[in-house]
């Protein structure tokens, strides 16, 4: 017991830390702020833009109504804004500080490495626009949907970001381990993983192909970044036990991206890294 | 040919680099194949479960929209163009192509067209032939139509080079990180351009204002052209005279900003 | 060069194998298509079954030719890597399996890499330090100030690193190093780049800091010049294995006795002299090199005092950098012709195994197999 709370006291005291610092990054150099911030509302618009366009083109999607386009729409971009927030500074793009050789400076900290990543990548203030974008959609969306917004509900509903969270990141570090055996080919592959997540996760999965659904489920889980939790959120999926159905699913992408990550992580210790470029690296 | 003999070589050290690091590359197509099959689902969802009674244009047939949504994946190269300068200008490399003995456009066009050639043949290829098993007709409107597309298409591919030394050279010129830039244009291309959402699906006539835009003449435009849902008389000229006009300002951009633009980065 | 040292290594690697895997690229578009179903892979042994100690309080330079091993070496005794076979115990750690406990009592310091943060203040980063290594705040304070007076911090410690020069930056990250108060130290190549005042400066707090806190430091460098003014024992590495382990004097006696002799002449041509090479001439100054355990500076002056009226004679010990190049070149050259004939004396290139007695010549391994 105590340990857990010297270890949530670590923690904490390191998120805290790592809160200033980001506050003082964004705020060294004006021009730097203004055009980060301009950049930032930019890539939010341009995720949600197309899905709230096209429901306001034709009064909802499929079976969506606008309203719960919105809600959708808010659900993905909040949960983008939760994983910029915690996990900013490549620590997300793990696949850069892999194939960069920059996890040698993760190795020289005396704190178990899932400290380091949980916490060294903590940018509240550089997450904050596109998390408060996020969180003001999902209140429009909750605003214009017959969600039952009960405590119970709003508890589902955070568990299911926070789950939803899980899932696309153990999917980043699943797919960004390939790093560890091909360095160089595999530095961006992050880039691409997370532009296919982020581009899927806005759009209603309702209409692909069961095989496809299946695959968006399973293998490249973008139907847990958005669309499965709120249909069941939404009461649009009617068997009632899918609102835990993305936690439980978390918990196996958590398990599997876990043992891929150590195989990697064994294998880095054996090979070492051959190349070393500073990109990115408290940058 | 002498003259010519470094461009092809720049063109075929990019072409056969492109394996150079082994099959994770076929990863990323394989991510952009996904990208396709769900987006084609998505216009089925839309236009199909539209009711019997629905009275408004949608401004395209699902057929064509189908089209036009495989095409823009083909070509997407072509519509959204990015040069190794932004690569460049984030390891601090663009010094280096300075001191090479061909023009930077020549230079980074010719890495761009040798990239090209290995993604066509090993993507945009066998996503044409695999069109049929998606359900999509892959062919343009009319054998005109076709022709049409690729001048539309060159103009189009012309003017995304010069965007992208505009933008590119804009970052080097107020002292930006590359990346901020990048993520300008990107969001910029995303709603603009009607790469993913055509510029028809806009409402309140959002899509007749962005067609005159250079974003639409990068993606739009040709796609339109392909599909035969544009009319090629007033789209082809439009993209010409953007490229006549957005080239000078990409010249103008890079040579009084020169030094800075060659010491960026790294 | 003293160095205070105290009897139990520190530092103890035994039987030290490290190979890593290569892949082979071609040039051409098919054999680049080829190698993506049938990889060429190469194995490279960077250690061959090294042994090595170090005791509390030395100061070690670990040199050796470009690709040798020395930033392996590094790698595998700071937990970055772990050894393909033998065993690296560092104060009694395993630095791979311990690694969390262990990186706490060390400091490392890569030349060519940063731990600052790049565009916040040094003070940010050292900050950064104090909350990371859970540094107490009174220690932190007093170490703060230590290393802001030791390495002169102080007019640069409120800017950012990217507007710093690579000496100052090399500093700062010293004095990161030197926060928590390490027990070792690993340097790698910490002067690359830096000019000769910004290395004596990095190099005199490094000696002040053995003197001062029995800090055990081992340092890799290509500035033999350098090590020899910082370290009391030179280790040479050559294709992963110790070739010599020993102090400078005795390196530059087992190298060769070359000595360089100046003589000064009336005249502009150079006095040919039997048993020493002529390596310039300019102005009626000419420079010769010679090996005084075949020939005695006497005996040249003799010649030359035949030849030409004689101004002026200086002689001195050729520099460590010179004497170094002879032997990176003789490994070469002997690598190249596979000679077993090497003079009584010389540092041979790693191809015997013998048992490591202390204070004499070790050589390395030449065990024909890899891929372990």
């Amino acid at each position: 017991m105590a340990a857990s709370v010297a270890g949530a006291h670590r923690l904490v005291r390191r998120w805290l830390f790592f809160g200033r610092l980001d506050a003082l990054w964004m705020i060294r150099d004006l021009g730097s702020f203004a055009g980060y911030a301009f950049s930032e509302g930019l890539k939010v618009l341009a995720a949600i833009a197309t899905m709230l366009l096209l429901s306001e083109r034709f009064d909802g999607v499929g079976p969506w109504t606008q309203p719960q386009v919105v809600f959708l729409l808010g659900f993905a971009v909040t949960a983008n804004g939760m994983i910029d927030d915690l996990f900013g500074y490549n620590v997300a793009y793990i696949s850069r500080r892999i194939g960069r050789g920059q996890l040698d400076h993760v190795l020289m900290q005396p704190q178990p490495m899932p400290l380091t990543l949980l916490t060294e990548g903590f940018s509240p203030a550089a997450g904050l626009p596109v998390l408060g974008t996020g969180l003001l959609l999902l209140a429009w969306g909750i605003g214009g949907t017959a969600a039952p917004a009960s405590p119970l509900w709003f508890a589902l509903l955070a568990l299911n970001l926070g789950a939803s969270c899980v899932v696309i990141l153990a999917f980043a570090y699943a797919v960004g381990s390939l790093a560890f055996w091909a360095p160089r080919a595999a530095e961006e592959i992050n880039s691409s993983s997370w532009s296919l997540i982020t581009q899927l996760r806005a759009f209603p999965l309702d209409g692909v192909r069961p095989a496809l659904l299946g695959g968006l489920l399973s293998v490249v889980p973008a139907g847990f970044a958005a669309w499965y939790p709120c249909r069941a959120l939404l009461g649009l999926d009617h068997w009632r036990p899918s609102v835990v159905v993305t936690p439980l699913a978390a918990v196996a992408f958590a398990l599997v991206a876990l043992w891929i990550f150590r195989t990697g992580m064994a294998h880095y210790l054996d090979t070492g890294s051959q190349r070393y470029l500073s990109y990115g690296h408290r940058r | 040919m002498a003259a010519t003999r470094k461009y092809l070589k720049t063109a075929e050290m990019a072409f056969s680099a492109f394996f150079s690091d082994g099959p994770l590359v076929l990863l990323d197509y394989l991510m952009r194949l996904l990208r396709v099959m769900i987006l084609l689902a998505l216009w089925r969802l839309v236009l199909d479960s539209r009711g019997a009674g629905a009275t408004d244009d949608p401004g395209l047939s699902l057929g064509a929209l189908l089209t036009y949504t495989l095409i823009a994946q083909v070509f997407a190269p072509q519509l959204d163009v990015t040069t190794r300068i932004e690569d460049a200008m984030w390891e601090g490399t663009l010094t280096g192509r300075f001191l090479q003995p061909m023009g930077l456009v020549a230079n980074f066009t010719s890495e761009l067209l040798g990239t090209w050639a290995m993604v066509f043949l090993t993507f945009s290829a066998p996503l044409l032939l695999l069109a049929p098993a998606l359900g999509v007709d892959p062919r343009p409107a009319s054998p005109l139509h076709g022709l049409l597309f690729v001048a539309s298409l060159a103009l189009a591919a012309t003017l995304g080079v010069a965007v992208d030394f505009i933008f590119c050279g804009i970052a080097g010129a107020i002292g930006q990180n590359i990346w901020l830039i990048k993520y300008v244009r990107t969001g910029l291309m995303t709603i603009l351009s009607g790469v993913l959402l055509p510029l028809q699906f806009l409402p309140w006539g959002l899509g007749d204002v962005f067609a005159w835009l250079p974003f639409a003449s990068m993606a739009s435009a040709p796609l339109r052209v392909y599909t035969g849902t544009g009319d090629a008389a007033w789209l082809i000229p439009l993209q010409a005279a953007w490229c006549v006009a957005l080239w000078p300002v990409a010249s103008w951009i890079w040579s009084a900003n020169r030094e800075r633009l060659a010491f960026h980065g790294g | 060069m003293a160095t205070v040292a105290s009897a139990a290594p520190l530092i103890s690697l035994v039987g030290v194998w490290k190979t890593y895997r290569q892949r082979q690229r071609s040039e051409s578009f098919f054999g680049q298509l080829r190698s993506l179903f049938r990889p060429e892979i190469k194995h490279v042994a960077a250690l061959r079954g090294v042994d090595l100690t170090v005791a509390r309080g030395e100061i070690v330079a670990y040199a050796g030719p470009n690709g040798a091993g020395k930033s392996t070496t590094v790698k595998l005794c700071a937990g970055l890597l772990a050894p393909t076979r033998g065993t690296v115990r560092v104060m009694g750690f395993d630095p791979v399996k311990e690694r969390v406990r262990f990186v706490s009592r060390i400091g490392v310091v890569f030349g060519q890499r940063t731990e600052l943060y790049w565009d916040l203040p040094v003070a940010s980063s050292f900050e950064w330090k104090r909350v990371v290594w859970d540094v107490p705040r009174e220690r932190y304070e007093r170490m703060r100030g230590f290393v802001r007076e030791l390495l002169a911090l102080d007019d640069f410690f409120h800017t950012a690193p990217r507007e710093l020069s690579l000496g100052q930056r090399m500093r700062a990250d010293l004095g990161l190093a030197l926060l928590h108060e390490p027990e070792i130290l690993f340097l790698d190549e910490p002067t690359l780049g830096l000019d000769v005042l910004a290395k004596r400066n990095i190099l005199s707090c490094i000696k002040d800091l053995n003197r001062e806190r029995h800090l055990t430091v081992l340092v890799t460098s290509h500035d033999m010049a350098e090590l020899e003014q910082l370290a009391g024992r030179i280790v040479m590495i050559h294709r992963g294995s110790i070739a010599f382990d020993g102090d400078f004097g005795r390196l530059r006696r087992e190298a060769a006795a070359r000595r360089v002799l100046t003589l000064e002449t009336g005249g502009a041509t150079a006095p040919s002299l039997n048993g020493a090479e002529l390596v310039g001439s300019e102005g009626g100054r000419h420079e010769y090199v010679f090996d005084a355990s075949r020939v005695t500076i006497a005996a040249l002056l003799d010649q030359a005092a035949a030849q030409a009226r004689v101004l002026d004679v200086e002689t001195h010990q050729l520099p460590i950098d010179d004497v170094i190049a002879g032997i990176y070149e003789r490994w070469l050259n002997d690598a190249t012709r596979g000679s077993e004939d090497v003079a009584a004396g010389e540092v041979r290139p790693p191809r015997q195994q013998e048992a490591r007695v202390a204070g004499q010549v070790q050589v390395g391994d030449g065990h024909q197999q890899d891929g372990e």
